[in-house]
């Protein structure tokens, strides 16, 4: 969504984040929260519009993909400067992939394993050798992947470069107060500078929904980011706010404990439970929750229904819309729970976080799941604890969110491939692998629908991960401010916001 | 009493290093592996390997140990396995903020706690006794989140005279300092002027029935005099006691205070250090806040020579 009333130079913009991002180092980040401030101060290679469609941002043009689908060449725009005062060039580009590929603890070498070499052959053009034809490097590449930081820089801080970021982008990084803010200010060197209308940005974490929503009610911020239903509700009252949304290409649901006996990303075992033991109990578990009724309740309506692991709006390969999701049936559930004959109830231990929203959503599956014959213990526990559980397989069922990728790769194949690096299910499906590579390699759109939808459905028939909802971003700013854009991806775009004249 | 100064501070270094101990083996005892949670949703085997590695995770807890205090020692608390920021630089962000916060939520106890519990004494069975005291009960009873909340609609939203959220130092802007402090510490403060004020009231109550009291008033003292310089003096000697034992409820309440108003102080470091699994802030912190709070009984100890010069330290004649 987008706003485009006209604004006037100057002014201070403060956006509310949910929580206080990690490290300011594009090879490191790994939050959302850390997306949404690296889109004020670190542009990619390619971006996203507002229909989810990539487009050229430092690069000039899309990518150009060799006949074998090995070779991509990357042309760069020239006339780029790096915040700081530094030229963007080719092996500026090549400096980047690399160490995003290789430094230790890159949260983006999975996603660059397939590449071979990168290399400048020109001034202004990159070429990238990769080991297997590659299709997701596109949609890697507009995201963190895709961030050229400054060689200058990166030389100059080594480790410490979070601490001085520097990349080309409408604001520069200004100061970082550790859980109190981050402060960027409009970098005169930007490319595109006459589009920047702010003097600065401060991003300010504020992780209570309710007070970042008091805040701005009394305009000591203009932007709330990542606003839950239940505030979103209540800013609606309010005839100084507006609000902005976007679909979310993530997914959240219940994942199941199939084979997950060694931990994560390990060789999966077998699993004495009714649920890992019989595919029939996990159907039946599926169908006894109503998808609709669990986002009236829990979310007032205000998120989507979903049963697959792509949404429904994405522009590569688009999932199943909610509207053809399975519905609750009672009846089948118990019939296939007679047919698995299973002694009911069957207890599932359901691992929950501390959030109220996650445990809104257990206590509604546990009513639900009751009336076909289960019954589901709820064991809310705190995040970082839930994850070391849930990895190492001590569990039979618990909450699986993830935010989402541009490409359908990034929402499938780690967490559904055999000894995934996310597959915390244990789920091991020679088909699906291949269904996973041949989505990878896979260059023509049409073939790449059809393999997805293929792939969604076989997902869908191993009830291993039962996808419940996708979120929708919400995003509430006051109405003296115009030019914030949000798109698919959910994050804020501040580039051409400003004060309303 | 130089003797007993320095018991007493050998016997606080010797607290002090226990508590590090205990803090640092209570970390770790906590589920949560801090690599996971720095990974978030994204964790290849190879990052969470790097960042165990890269923070020294691997090594035995001893070893671990003594590398943090050879370091602490130092001065050098480490770096946030989350922002990578040096651990002293946040903490030195965040304690003018607590420390603020503090000392404005104590002022404001000690005037109002003291002088509504002097006027409770003295005006006893009077409507003043019975409003101070029914004042201190919702002190005491409500609860910190909601007050807060309930002060920002009421000063921030509908009366915009007062901010909802933030820190401007001191130094920069003072107007502005006070326009976002004064709700906070009117929050944080309010449960310990209630306690000041039932403790000031019930010495007093004493203290004015008091034998030196009578005699005083029979020397024919004006009532000034015989209530401010005889029995408040006195009665003070209970209420710095408390206010000693109370500075502990102040900071931990403080934890709270800042997370309603979004002050970067100490209480909210340690809590997202806490969701993070942020092992060095979380012990820079719990450890800096362990040697302000030994410090504090430290000195309530040595104010009580001050106040009541008939209370003799230890050693001395």
């Amino acid at each position: 969504m987008t706003d485009t009333r006209p604004v006037r130079d100057g002014g201070t913009l403060t956006v509310a984040l949910n929580a206080d991002p990690d490290k300011l180092d594009p090879s490191l980040a790994q939050t959302l929260v850390g997306r949404t401030v690296f889109s004020s101060m670190c542009e990619k290679l390619y971006d996203i519009d507002q229909r989810g469609t990539v487009v050229p941002q430092l690069a000039s043009a899309l990518p150009e993909v060799s006949k074998d689908g090995l070779t991509v060449t990357v042309q760069v725009r020239p006339g780029l400067k790096f915040s700081d005062g530094t030229h963007l060039d080719a092996p500026a580009v090549v400096t980047s992939l690399l160490r995003h590929r290789d430094l230790p603890g890159s949260a983006r070498a999975t996603e660059l394993a397939p590449l071979k070499s990168v290399a400048a052959t020109g001034p202004y053009t990159v070429e990238l050798k990769l080991k297997q034809p590659y299709t997701p490097l596109t949609g890697v590449l507009a995201d963190r992947s895709g961030m050229v930081m400054s060689p200058a820089a990166l030389k100059k801080y080594g480790k410490n470069f979070t601490n001085h970021p520097s990349c080309v982008g409408p604001f520069k990084f200004v100061e970082r107060v550790g859980g109190d803010r981050i402060v960027l200010e409009k970098d005169p060197e930007y490319y595109d500078a006459d589009q920047v209308h702010l003097d600065k940005v401060v991003y300010k974490p504020i992780p209570d929904g309710s007070i970042r929503l008091a805040n701005l009610r009394s305009g000591d911020i203009q932007v709330g980011d990542q606003m839950a239903p239940v505030d979103v509700r209540s800013s609606l009252t309010e005839s100084k706010l507006q609000l902005f949304n976007s679909p979310s290409l993530g997914y959240q649901g219940i994942g199941l404990n199939v084979g997950n006996v060694n931990g994560t990303g390990e060789k999966p075992g077998k699993i004495d439970s009714p649920l890992a033991r019989d595919v029939r109990v996990r159907e039946a578990f599926e169908l006894s929750i109503d998808r609709d009724l669990l986002n009236k309740v829990v979310f007032q309506g205000m998120y989507e229904p979903a049963c697959g692991p792509i949404s429904p709006e994405s522009a590569i390969a688009p999932g199943v819309p909610a509207a053809q999701c399975p519905k609750r049936d009672v009846a089948k559930a118990e019939r296939l729970l007679k047919e698995a004959g299973v002694k009911t109830p069957v207890r599932i231990e359901f691992k929950v976080s501390t959030s109220p929203e996650s445990s809104r959503v257990g206590q509604v599956v546990q009513a639900m799941a009751k009336e076909a014959g289960f019954d589901v213990v709820l064991r809310p526990m705190e995040y970082a604890t839930l994850l070391e559980e849930t990895d190492a397989g001590h569990y039979d069922a618990f909450t699986s969110g993830w935010s989402g990728r541009l490409d359908p790769d990034g929402n499938i194949a780690s967490f559904l491939k055999t000894q995934g690096a996310m597959n915390a299910y244990g789920l091991s499906d020679p088909k699906i692998d291949q269904l996973i590579a041949d989505g990878r390699t896979a260059a023509d759109p049409a073939q790449r629908t059809k393999i997805y939808g293929e792939l969604s459905q076989r997902v869908a028939d191993a009830h291993a991960l039962i996808y419940l909802y996708r979120q929708k971003n919400y995003i509430v700013a006051t109405k003296s401010v115009s030019g914030i854009k949000v798109y698919g991806d959910g994050l804020v775009r501040v580039k051409t916001a400003g004060y309303t004249r | 009493m130089t003797k007993y100064l320095l018991t007493r501070l050998r016997q606080s270094l010797i607290t002090l290093f226990l508590v590090s101990v205990v803090v640092f083996a209570g970390i770790r005892a906590l589920p949560g592996d801090p690599a996971l949670a720095l990974a978030g949703e994204e964790r290849s085997p190879a990052a969470l390997a790097a960042v165990r590695q890269s923070y020294g995770l691997n090594d035995n807890i001893v070893v671990q140990y003594g590398r943090y205090i050879g370091h602490a020692l130092t001065g050098d608390l480490g770096t946030s396995s989350r922002t990578g920021l040096p651990v002293a630089d946040a903490i030195c962000a965040a304690l003018p903020v607590t420390l603020e916060l503090s000392a404005l939520a104590l002022l404001l106890a000690v005037v109002v706690g003291i002088g509504a519990g002097v006027v409770a004494a003295v005006r006893r069975g009077k409507p003043a006794e019975w409003f101070a005291n029914a004042i201190a009960l919702l002190g005491l009873s409500i609860p910190t989140f909601w007050l807060g909340m309930v002060l920002v609609l009421g000063f921030a939203i509908a009366l915009p005279v007062f901010a909802a959220s933030g820190y401007v130092s001191f130094g920069t802007d003072p107007l502005d300092n006070l326009r976002r402090m004064v709700l906070p510490a009117i929050v944080l403060g309010s449960g310990l002027a209630a306690v000041v004020m039932r403790q000031t009231r019930a010495a007093m109550l004493d203290s004015l029935s008091a034998d030196y009291v009578r005699t005083a008033r029979a020397k024919g003292l004006s009532r000034r005099e015989v209530i401010g310089g005889h029995a408040l003096r006195n009665s003070l000697v209970t209420v710095v006691t408390v206010l000693g034992l109370q500075l502990g409820h102040l900071i931990s309440g403080a934890v709270v205070t800042e997370q309603i108003f979004v002050l970067p102080g100490f209480g909210k470091l340690t809590i997202d250090a806490v969701f993070t699994r942020d092992y060095a802030t979380l012990q820079g912190v719990v450890l800096c806040t362990s040697a302000a709070y030994i410090l504090i009984n430290l000195l309530v100890d040595v104010l009580y020579s001050v106040i009541d010069p008939r209370i003799r330290l230890g050693g001395a004649k």
